[in-house]
Parts: structure tokens; sequence; C-alpha cells
């Protein structure tokens, strides 16, 4: 199953971070699985690219914690979808896995450039 | 959140299919959305649709990973784990069945047992604070058995007592009513004024009588049973104040008792004032209410104490007398208790039995699925996984068997409430339900019973080696074998102690029924009555003598007689008499016996023999010297070796008459079949008029035809004297053993459901080992082993199965004699007869048992054995 050759530039989707994409993706409005990935991918520069092997897993359990909510809605170009949104319990999570993204940068760019 | 994720693992579990289409519709949304997207960008619709599909992956497989992420709580694995048990019990239901079934005769019989053990000795008896009531009794010199009150000695007791803050005494009394012109006799109960205020229960309507009155002179009131408020007045609410028509008298109506109200072994219909009359003898019981705070014992001993004081105040009442006090639920239900426990410790058998059957089946089960065990253990399923999913199988067996089994307990139970006579006196049967308590109980025995069986199919799958199961074909898996012949031979025994104890009690049940009661009770009528008062004594005398003559009128009567208390009732008149030659002999050293007041025509009414002398004739009446007739047991006590004809005795009855004997009749058991006979000193209703009289009236065929004939012939007498209860002697014998009779039928059942179990886990054991031996037989015939041979392998290896079972079990019953003992009648618990029998009995089964797998394995073609290898 490997890409076409014009997503050949993406890069894995560094492991722990794709609740953090999605998370951040919601916190801007209700969205479905292809919306998501399609913005992820849009946002990152065509760099990130989300697998739906790791999408929908993913999706699935972030609602089972009860950080997103789901309901079927018809999209813009008539078509039905299952558009995901974010809880309240999920836009706490979205703040607790932006400062542990910042963390991680600040160490790793400590590790990178040891001034 | 907790919530939140609670509802999904619900919404998840119950709408699964659901769930899995919303899952699927989603991720096809996603490829159409990707689809348009492409043809937006101007790819041809089946170029973008292939593009689209490419690019997603493998739907199956995010699909697949996605579910997994739905996860499973602990409560979702139970459910699926019963799912899944669930769906293999269902592949295999003739094996579901007989599990199930099992087990709801198991837990349906214990729940019935335990629901008579509940309602009749464990729970409280239906009064406030029922703990505080006793039963206040006095002890005849030398005995134990506990004796009605003399009136004089209530009072005393009542009068000095500082245990007891209400005491009250009360009496039997059959009472005449005559309602429309017609009468009858219904029980009643004659009580001193503190009855109801000891027994602390207020009336449904009116009053009761007012506590702390002495009556001397008796008020015309009366308070009614529930049941005769419904029955005489249809529960008309004006009833109070009425007036009912007791002997000729008119009772004012003053209180109505609430339903169900009535001490546990009395029917009575109506409560009459009973005043206090020292002259009356032993004739009265006694209830009493504690104090607060007062132990039953300290109670008990207080009443000891003040029985010395009495014996030492009238020696001549009193002289050996003790008395006691018994809590009122002991008293009524003491009797039935060492039974009650038998059976309720039977059942447990009955219920380990079925346990022992089911685990073995679901061993057997096991072994087949040892593979399928395996792969799950290979696959990763920790160990805990796989004993909880046996323990869910276990459960969902259990839950069902205990599900069946309350519809199996409650028509046992109806059956049996309905099908026993009346005249059984089990005590407090009516109070006796499926209650609340009882279900708990069936549902605590189910989830036990399920840990039991379980326990050894579980404990077995874990021993198992994967990599060696996995490798191995089925044919040579003898794993819990051993712990199935155990099993077997555990239920082996435990049938025999089942079916000795109902070879026991069916032994002594006909022993019992056996008995030479000394008369012929067949083709004999009875007719019990209180006779109605008249101005002087002795006509009520000739009432009994013109109702009698009418009788012998009848045609098919051949003859008829009267007593005052029948045979069969576990009850006489005693007191004591002795030669009116000697000096009356000391208190404690008088010889007391039993007193039937009858007239002639009873012993030939009842063809008892006389053995010497003459019956009492027409001129043994008033006013010629008083006679006397005695048994056997009696002429032997007062006159050994003498001739008793002639002798004239001293009899302590009323007015204390010397009586001439006039004759010797043979002995009778007079109390019960068990009881032998007492001394009986018999004197005619002429010279001592009694107040009750039963009529005795032979016939030459079944005297139920009679029956009109003979109220008719009463009526004719008095119109207003009532009749207690027509019955024939027949039915009086047989309902005097119907206790052991219905004993040894409850424990045949379960001796039967035993030896049933038992030979369907052996015929299942040697069956399953035939099956899996084939090979081994079909190499043993090859080489050259006889059919024979092998049936006598087959047969003996069920033999010694039995035989080492059965010796268990002989050893177990040695170790449980004392239990059944109280049950048994002149039988012992060891008897050899029965021991012996129930032995053969039990190899006979467990050879037939394991016949039908023998000629199997007999049958079977070795060279079509081997081949299948």
């Amino acid at each position: 199953m490997a890409g076409p050759a014009r997503y050949q530039n993406r890069i894995e989707i560094l492991q722990g971070t794709l609740d953090l994409l999605i998370l951040q993706t919601l916190a801007r409005g209700g969205q479905h699985g292809h919306g998501i990935s399609l913005a992820i991918r849009a946002r990152s520069g065509e760099v990130l690219s989300v697998e739906t092997g790791s999408l929908y897993p993913a999706l699935h359990r972030l609602e089972k914690k009860g950080w997103l909510d789901s309901e079927w809605k018809v999209s813009d170009n008539n078509q039905r979808a299952k558009y995901y949104s974010l809880t309240k319990a999920g836009k706490k999570q979205l703040a607790a896995e932006q400062d542990r993204w910042r963390l991680l940068v600040e160490a790793v760019a400590g590790v990178l450039d040891p001034a | 959140m907790a919530m939140n994720s609670l509802r999904f693992v619900f919404r998840r579990f119950f709408r699964r299919t659901q769930l899995e289409k919303e899952l699927n519709d989603e991720l096809a949304s996603h490829i159409a959305m990707e689809a348009s997207l492409r043809m937006q960008e101007g790819e041809s619709p089946e170029a973008a649709r292939q593009a689209a599909l490419r690019q997603f992956g493998n739907v199956e497989l995010v699909a697949e990973v996605t579910r997994s992420k739905w996860g499973f709580t602990w409560l979702e694995q139970a459910l699926n784990d019963v799912r899944y048990a669930a769906r293999g019990f269902v592949r295999t239901p003739l094996f579901s069945a007989i599990v199930i079934a099992t087990l709801a005769l198991g837990i349906g019989s214990s729940t019935t047992i335990f629901s008579l053990l509940d309602g009749i000795l464990l729970h409280s008896l239906p009064f406030t604070e029922s703990k505080q009531l006793m039963i206040l009794g006095e002890l005849p010199p030398r005995t134990s058995k506990l004796n009605v009150v003399w009136m004089n000695n209530f009072v005393a007791w009542k009068e000095r007592n500082r245990s007891f803050q209400s005491m009250a005494a009360f009496i039997n009394l059959p009472i005449n009513l005559v309602v429309d012109k017609t009468s009858e006799q219904v029980p009643g109960l004659g009580v001193t004024a503190d009855f109801f205020s000891t027994l602390g229960t207020a009336p449904a309507l009116g009053r009761t009588f007012r506590p702390g009155e002495y009556w001397t002179d008796e008020p015309h009131e009366a308070v009614l049973s529930y049941g005769a408020w419904q029955r005489l007045f249809d529960g008309a609410p004006d009833v109070i104040g009425k007036t009912i028509s007791i002997v000729g008298k008119r009772q004012e109506i003053i209180g109505v008792m609430p339903p169900g109200f009535g001490l546990p072994d009395q029917t009575a219909e109506l409560y009459l004032p009973l005043g206090i009359d020292l002259h009356d003898g032993r004739n009265y019981s006694v209830i009493a209410r504690l104090r607060q705070g007062v132990s039953t014992d300290a109670a008990n001993a207080e009443i000891g104490t003040l029985a010395a004081q009495t014996a030492r105040e009238n020696v001549e009442m009193n002289s050996g007398w003790s008395a006691t006090a018994v809590p009122l639920l002991e008293h009524s239900v003491g009797p039935v208790r060492p039974a009650l426990l038998v059976l309720f410790a039977a059942v447990g058998l009955v219920l380990l039995l079925a346990c022992a059957n089911v685990a073995n089946l679901l061993l057997m089960r096991a072994s087949g699925r040892s593979q399928e065990m395996s792969v799950r253990l290979a696959l990763g399923a920790s160990r805990n996984r796989i004993l909880g999913q046996l323990l869910i199988e276990s459960l969902l067996l259990a839950v069902c068997g205990g599900l069946l089994s309350v519809p199996l307990g409650w028509t046992a139970l109806h059956l049996l409430k309905t099908s026993l006579p009346e005249s059984l006196h089990i005590p407090r049967l009516n109070e006796v339900t499926l209650n609340m308590r009882v279900l708990l109980f069936s549902a605590g025995v189910s989830i036990l019973s399920a840990v039991v069986f379980g326990l050894a199919p579980a404990l077995q799958s874990l021993k198992r080696n994967v990599s060696e199961d996995l490798h191995e074909s089925t044919r040579s898996v003898t794993s819990g074998r051993k712990v199935r012949r155990l099993l077997v031979m555990v239920e082996i025994a435990l049938a025999l102690v089942l079916v000795s104890g109902a070879g026991l009690t069916v032994r002594s049940f006909l022993r019992l029924a056996s008995v030479n009661s000394g008369f012929h009770a067949e083709n004999v009528l009875t007719a019990r009555m209180l006779l109605l008062p008249v101005e002087k004594e002795e006509y009520r005398a000739d009432r009994v003598k013109e109702m009698l003559d009418r009788i012998r009128a009848i045609p098919g009567v051949v003859a008829a007689g009267s007593i005052g208390i029948l045979p069969m009732q576990d009850t006489n008149s005693g007191t004591w008499y002795y030669d009116a030659n000697r000096p009356e002999p000391a208190p404690n050293a008088r010889p007391e016996g039993d007193v039937s007041i009858i007239t002639p025509g009873y012993f030939r009414a009842m063809r008892i023999p006389m053995i010497r002398g003459r019956d009492f004739g027409a001129d043994d009446r008033v006013g010629v010297p008083a006679v006397a007739i005695l048994n056997q047991t009696a002429a032997r006590m007062l006159f050994p070796g003498e001739d008793p004809v002639g002798k004239r005795l001293k009899v302590w009855w009323t007015n204390t008459p010397t009586v001439e004997v006039v004759g010797v009749v043979a002995d009778i058991r007079h109390g019960s079949l068990s009881t032998p006979p007492d001394p009986c000193l018999f004197m005619p209703n002429d010279q001592q008029p009694f107040p009750f009289t039963s009529l005795v009236v032979r016939t030459i065929g079944k005297p139920a035809g009679l029956v009109q004939a003979i109220r008719e012939q009463i009526r004719m007498v008095d119109a207003e004297q009532g009749i207690a209860k027509i019955e024939e002697m027949q039915q009086m014998v047989s309902d005097s053993i119907a206790r052991p009779r219905l004993e040894a039928t409850v424990l045949t059942l379960f001796g039967m459901i035993a030896l049933g179990l038992a030979s369907i886990g052996l015929y299942g054991l040697i069956a399953f080992s035939v099956a899996q031996r084939a090979r081994e037989i079909g190499i043993r015939v090859a080489l050259g082993a006889s059919r024979a041979g092998i049936f006598r392998m087959i047969l003996g290896d069920g033999l010694r199965l039995t035989l080492i079972g059965g010796v268990a079990g002989l050893v177990a019953i040695a170790g449980l004699t004392r239990f059944i003992r109280s049950l048994l009648f002149e039988v012992q618990p060891l008897d050899p007869v029965t021991l012996v029998s129930v032995t053969c009995v039990l190899i006979v089964v467990s050879l037939l048992a394991c016949y039908v797998p023998a000629r199997r394995a007999t049958k079977a073609d070795p060279a079509a054995v081997l081949r299948e290898e």
C-alpha cells in the first residue's frame, strides 16, 4: 500500500502526537474523519499525512475516553458523514497535550542546540 | 466520564450490529468524499473511486483495528463470555438439557425443603415479640413429658411469679353451634381473661376479653376467629353486639380476630371465656409472656421453684410433680424438627450428587474441548481469562437450573400442602411459602453449586500443557480421568447413604403399619361430640344410650358402643387407682394409668376380646354397685399373678368411687400404634357419665354409606346436638401414621433421584471410557482377547467403582446413625437387612448402568477401530 509518488516527502507522525493533532484540528470546529486528515495534511504543508488505519482507531479511542462527541450530519457537498467535535473534557485534554508538546519541543531543541 | 464510558459499553454491546454498520458507513463515507474530491480535480468517476480505495488501504483491516479500540471492560467481557457460553450450550442441546434438568432437580428439591424449614422452624411466630411467649406445663413424677396443668397450680404460678408479665390458661373446647336450626360442633378455645393480652394481638373488630379479671361467673361473651366471622356472618361489619347460640346459651359477640390469628397448633373458630374452677383436675394449657430482659432459662428455673412450693403445699395433687416453661415456638415445632432436619440433610446430599454429576459431565465436555482451550491459551488468552470463561459457563448453567427450580419447587410445595391429610398436624404448614428468603436461599444455592461443580473442570483445564495438547491427537487424553472416577465413587457413596435412609424409614414405616393394634379398625365408623348439658347428669348417659339403641336398629349395623376418648388420638384421661383392700399408696408410689368411660357394645364394635369375666351390661346403672373392667396391663400391674375379677378398686375420679372388677379385656394400642399399651381402667358411662362421647359403630360393609343415617338418628334424639367429626376408624389409624409415611415417601423419592443420578454418572463414565479406549479394546480383540473377557473387564471396572463407593457410603452411614434414629420405629439405624438389601440394589443398578457400554465394547470391530487411527 505504498502511497503515490506525490506524497513521497511526507513524514510519519510521531507516536503520541496524533491525539494532539486531532484535538487541535477539532478545536476549530466539528469535522469528519476525511476532513481531519485533509486538514492535517494541508496545515502541515503536505508534510504530515495520517493513515486511515491510525486515524479511525484514534478517533474511536478518543471518543471512548470521552474527549470527543460524534454525530451524523450532511456535509457541504451533500454527503452524509460522521462529524466529531471536542467535549469539555476534550478541550482540557487538548490544553494538557499542548503543554506536553511544548515541553517536548523545548527539550528536543535543547538537545539539538546546546547553547 | 465513567458514566459516559459505561453508557458507551452498553450501547455498544446491545447495539453491536448497529455500531458495526455505523463504522462501515463512516469508512465508506471517507472513501466517497475522497473520490468526489478527486473527481473535482478532473479524474473520471471510476479512476477516482479506484484511487480513493487504493489510498484508503485495507478497509477490513482498518475496521478491525478500529473495532479493537472499542476495547472491553470486565463487564463487556463477562457479557461476551455469557454470549459465547450460551452459544456453546445451544450447540449441544442434549448436554445442556441434562445438566440444567439435573441442577433444577437438585436446587428445586432443596428450595422446597428449605421453604418448609424456613416457614416452620426459622420464621418467628406471628405475634408481637413472639420470642417472649412460653408454654408452661407440669411434669408428672418420673417422666419428662409435658402434661397439662391443674387450675390451682396455674393460679399459684400466676400470683407468685416474677418472670412473666402476663399468663393465661386455655382449653380445647368443641363448641356446639346452632345456626338456622342445624347444629354443628366446631373447634373452640376456652380462655382466661388475659389470653389475648398475653399474645398481644389486637382484634380486627371490637374488643377482646378485659385482662386482669378472674371469672367465677363467666360473662356471656364470645370472640370470633376471622374464618368464623366470614363463614357464619359473611364478614358483616355490624357483627359486634350480635348474639350467637351456643349450647342453649346466647353469647354476645364482642370482637373478631384478624386473619391468621391462632396458636400454631390450634384451629379455634371461637374463643369463649374460661372461669377459674378450682375443683377441676389437670386439664389446662398455660401460655405466658416473659418480662422484658428475663431469660427463658431464668423463667424455667422460677417455674421449677414454684412447682416445688406447690408440691409441698398440696401433697395430695402435686407430690412428685414438677413444672417447666418451654418457648412457644419450640413447643409447637419441636416434634417435627428432627424429621425436617433429616430431610434437609438428605436434600443437601441430593444437591451434592447433582453437582457431582454435572461436574462429571463438564469434565467430559472439557476433555473434548482441550484443543479449543489450548488454542485460546496459545493465542494469548490469559489463564485468568480462561478460568473466567469456565466460571461464566458454570454460572450460566446454575442460573438456568436455579430459574427452572423455582416453578419446580413451587409445584412440589403446592402438591405437598394440598395432598397432605388435615390430620397430619404439621404445625405452621400454612405459613410455608416461597418467600423472598427462600428465593434468596435458592439463588445462593445455585451460585454455590456453580462453584462446586465448576471447580474441578476449571482446575483441570488450567493444568493443561499447551504444546502437548496441540501436538497430541485427542485419542489419548486422560486428563480428568482420575477426578471423574473419584466423583463417580462419591456419587455412589452419597446414593448409598440416601437409599439406606429411604430403606430404613420405609422398613420402619412397614413395621409401624403392621403393628397389631389389638382392635379391628375396618368397617368401623366413629362420631365424636361434646354432649349437650341437661338438668341431671345421668340424663346425659341416657341420651347416649338412646342414640346407640337407634343406631343399632339401622340395617347394616353389627354392633355399636361409645367411648369417652377414641384411640389413635395420642391422648387419654389418666388418674390412679389401687386395690381397695390395701392402704392408700404414698403419693409418689401411686399406680397410675388411663381411664376410659365406655358403654356396653364398645368392645364388640372394636372386636376387642374379653379375656376373663364379663362385659358391661344394661344392669350396670346408677344405684347398683359400681363396676370396672381392666385391660391386661392394668391387671398385671394391680394384681400380679391373681385373678382380678371380683377384686375391688378405689379410683381417683369424680366422687372417688370404689368399683368391683367384673372382667379383663385384651390390651390395645390406644394412644398410637408406636406406643405400647398403658394400664387402662374401663368404667361404664351409666355410672360415671362423661361430657364427651364418641360413638363407635361396626357395619357389615363399608361404613361410608351409613353416615347420613347415623346423623339422622342423633338428630332425632336431640335436634340441637351437633357432631364434631364423623370419621372411619381405619382412616384414623392410617392418619396416625401419616407423618412417618410422608417421611418415608419423601426420603424414598430422594433415594430414587440419588440412585438415578449416580447410575447416570456411572453410565456416563463407563461409556466415555469405552469410547476412549476403543483403540485399546480393538488391539486386545485383535490380539485374541475374547469378547466375554472384554465384557468382564468393562463390567469389572464399573463394579470396582461401585464397591469402593459403596464401602465409603457404609462408613458414612455408620457415622450418621444418630441423626436418623429419632425417625425410626423398632428399626436400628444399622439394620443389617436394610443395609444388605440396599447395597445389593446399588450393585444391581450399577451393573445395569455398565451393561450397555460393556456390550458396545464387545461389539467393536477391531479392524474398523484400528483403521480409524
